[in-house]
């Protein structure tokens, strides 16, 4: 059985290239701005610049993460670049915060999670299904875990 | 390499996801109230599982439409798809940075909470479910990408460990955002933690599963959707940025520890111990 030539370990990223990455990001952004026009009150050339602004903050991020050599993950690094072009104290940031405020954020989410849904291997369907109920079990316990643990600590420190 | 052309050029995939996000965003959020408070269901809940429904790995039907090439080509997109929402939350937490350097402590002291994971599950895999050390690798973190790599790296994925960290690493793939969705709903409307405290809480270091949980929070609390995305995008952040390195000398070696205390004694050491 060779056929399956999907990788299981998700760690194993495929390296596409800054222009790979770049072509790509545009379908992802035009499917955005479609689902942010269907969500939202905002007209497309509102939606559209918003998208624009995004796909520049990620752009860069990307560039970023190929250029300097600290090992952090892409979407640290495009968090930054979206943190740093909003910063007060940043030359232009109201522009930038105003044409991103055209965009909703959980709309942004749809496409990913869709695209998610599809890239569901058989292998990851049969591993649930073989490791049974206790790992469920522990899977729900770990994820309420962090959760209610760092709302605790938070609280605390509030 | 001809995956990148196959990527780009997957028109199949991209229309289906096209679609999906349509259908998904005019059906929008719907609440369902239960006893405590309501359980709010989001549009990225709806695009997975219709994700699914056309998934022929699931629905052997859907092979008319989506070839496993699509399934192939879809994965590295998941990663791509995330990036414009990451860089729009980057643009919520910039013009708060007052508000978060305020919050500072807290907010850098509930990463310890995410040892939530070894407190909870952990006692209840060895003790309950009787677990042997894949119960190591599946509590000592969420067991996203970057965790897996930690497990990877010192057990490799084929071991009892690797077991434990890829079954939550699935579990927290195919039932995650319902699972914190269904989490920030409650706790909202409960009032058991501020809505600050919980915010901090949804950077979990997955961007989807802190979409579903902001979502999720700010559906229920919408005065403050601001506050909320801005103190949940910093947190997620700082789990990026520390994750691996908690999960390698903190979270890690004190799950090694307990199991060694409390742990099974009765099966066979792993070679490589």
């Amino acid at each position: 059985m060779n056929s399956s030539q999907t990788q299981m370990d998700p760690t194993a990223e495929r390296k596409l290239s800054l222009a790979e990455h770049a072509m790509v990001l545009v379908i992802i952004c035009v499917i955005g701005l479609v689902g942010n026009t269907v969500a939202t009150e905002n007209t497309v050339p509102q939606g559209l610049i918003g998208m624009a602004v995004l796909y520049a903050i990620s752009m860069v991020g990307l560039l970023l993460t190929e250029m300097i050599p600290i090992k952090l993950p892409s979407v640290a690094w495009i968090s930054l670049v979206g943190i740093i072009a909003t910063l007060p104290w940043t030359p232009g940031s109201e522009w930038v915060i105003a044409q991103a405020k055209n965009v909703n954020f959980l709309t942004l989410a749809t496409p990913c999670l869709a695209y998610a849904g599809i890239a569901i291997a058989r292998r990851e369907i049969e591993l649930a299904k073989s490791s049974g109920w206790k790992i469920f079990i522990v899977a729900v316990l770990v994820m309420t875990g962090t959760f209610v643990g760092s709302a605790f600590v938070a609280q605390i420190f509030l | 390499m001809h995956r990148t052309m196959e990527v780009v050029l997957d028109w199949r995939l991209h229309i289906s996801v096209l679609i999906i996000t349509i259908i998904c965003e005019m059906i929008g959020v719907i609440a369902i109230p239960i006893g405590i408070g309501s359980i709010l269901l989001l549009p990225l809940l709806y695009a997975f599982v219709l994700g699914l429904v056309i998934n022929p790995n699931v629905i052997k039907g859907a092979g008319i439409w989506i070839k496993d090439a699509d399934v192939r080509a879809a994965s590295p997109l998941i990663v791509i798809a995330i990036m414009p929402f990451i860089a729009k939350f980057g643009t919520i937490i910039g013009p708060s940075m007052q508000q978060i350097i305020d919050a500072g402590p807290a907010l850098i002291l509930q990463e310890l909470g995410n040892l939530g994971t070894i407190v909870l599950a952990f006692p209840i895999a060895i003790i309950v479910l009787r677990m042997g050390r894949e119960s190591i690798g599946a509590c000592f973190s969420v067991a996203r990408e970057p965790n897996i790599a930690i497990i990877a790296d010192k057990y490799g994925l084929k071991s009892d460990e690797g077991t434990g960290v890829m079954g939550v690493y699935v579990i927290g793939t195919l039932f995650g955002t319902f699972i914190f969705a269904i989490l920030a709903s409650i706790f909202a409307t409960t009032g058991i933690f501020s809505v600050e405290a919980l915010a901090m809480a949804c950077g979990i270091g997955s961007g989807s599963m802190m979409a579903a949980c902001t979502g999720a929070l700010a559906s229920a609390v919408p005065t403050m959707e601001e506050q909320i995305l801005a103190l949940a995008g910093a947190s997620n952040v700082l789990t990026y940025a520390t994750g691996i390195y908690m999960g390698v000398f903190v979270a890690l070696p004190i799950t090694e520890k307990l199991y060694d205390w409390f742990g099974r004694k009765d099966q066979p050491l792993k070679a490589g111990e």
